[in-house]
């Protein structure tokens, strides 16, 4: 009964005037994986800046730099940001891995507090630039990142 | 936070009375301070009371009235000591923070930078006062 009925639909359209395409009207499942929005590929973007900062002062502590405590929490704070701004990230099944791991091998060279430094206020320059392309949650959390950002490198010396 | 859901005019008077708390809050705390903190003080609340003429004149703008400072603000604590005066310019500090958070979640690049860059320094004020910055200012920790 039910293959009867799957067999007559393309008459029983016809005979109505449409075609498939007017009754699915939406997006075509097997035309692959929609193109990801903006406001994704901009959270990307700023998880994988997030995870080469932590690159860079896990760099800085191993490398013995100083103050190694102070270093060390604002590491913390970083790591606090990369979970948060992941957890705002959502992909679409089969979508390729988010992010990027770091371009650059910070640990390569002596990474000084001044780099740091300015990695922080980059940082934060680079995040309120963003800050239109996103809905407001995820602007708030970059402001929010942003600040966090600009107090780090306050304390680092600026 | 109910993101979106404020309007550009409530979230700007919105700044504008925490900016008037502010100003309020560190003529108290000066009393309490001395030496550099005292110096530190008087700069913040003389960047408050700008930014509050800055925020007055851009509400202005907008053809709404700015609301006015009330006579009057309760502290979330009694001060009556350095100690107490440095916590309250870091409370104060991170309510300034929140207060833009809000307008960073307006539609428009002017409101939304406007708002970040004035939680930068609200944050570093309160991580000055507080001897720690945060993970997240303006929103909660979780």
């Amino acid at each position: 009964m039910l293959a009867a009925s799957a067999a007559a639909l393309p008459a029983l359209l016809a005979t109505a005037g449409c075609r498939s395409s007017d009754v699915f009207a939406g997006p075509d499942p097997l035309a692959g994986r929609p193109p990801l929005s903006p406001d994704v590929i901009t959270l990307q973007e700023v998880i994988a800046a997030e995870r080469a900062m932590i690159a860079l002062y896990q760099a800085a502590v191993d490398a013995g730099a100083r103050p190694a405590r102070g270093l060390a929490g604002l590491l913390a704070q970083h790591q606090q940001h990369l979970s948060r701004l992941q957890a705002s990230l959502v992909l679409p099944p089969g979508s390729a891995s988010a992010s990027p791991s770091p371009s650059v091998s910070p640990s390569s060279s002596r990474v000084t507090v001044a780099q740091l430094r300015a990695a922080e206020r980059a940082s934060a320059a680079d995040l309120v630039r963003r800050l239109d392309r996103v809905p407001p949650a995820l602007a708030q959390l970059f402001a929010s990142i942003a600040a966090s950002d600009a107090t780090h490198a306050a304390a680092l010396g600026g | 936070m109910a993101a979106g859901s404020v309007s550009l005019v409530q979230a700007m008077q919105a700044a504008l009375a925490a900016e008037n708390a502010a100003i309020f809050g560190y003529a108290v705390a000066g009393a309490h301070l001395s030496g550099a903190r005292k110096t530190a003080a008087e700069q913040d609340w003389t960047g408050h009371t700008e930014t509050r003429d800055t925020l007055a004149t851009m509400i202005s703008a907008l053809g709404v009235t700015p609301a006015a400072a009330q006579a009057y603000y309760r502290l979330p604590f009694a001060v009556h000591n350095a100690t107490t005066a440095t916590a309250l310019a870091a409370y104060l500090e991170d309510g300034v923070t929140r207060a833009y958070l809000g307008l960073v979640a307006v539609s428009g690049e002017k409101w939304r930078t406007f708002g970040a860059l004035a939680m930068q320094t609200s944050a570093q004020r309160a991580a000055f006062w507080r001897g720690a910055t945060q993970a997240f200012p303006g929103l909660q920790s979780s």
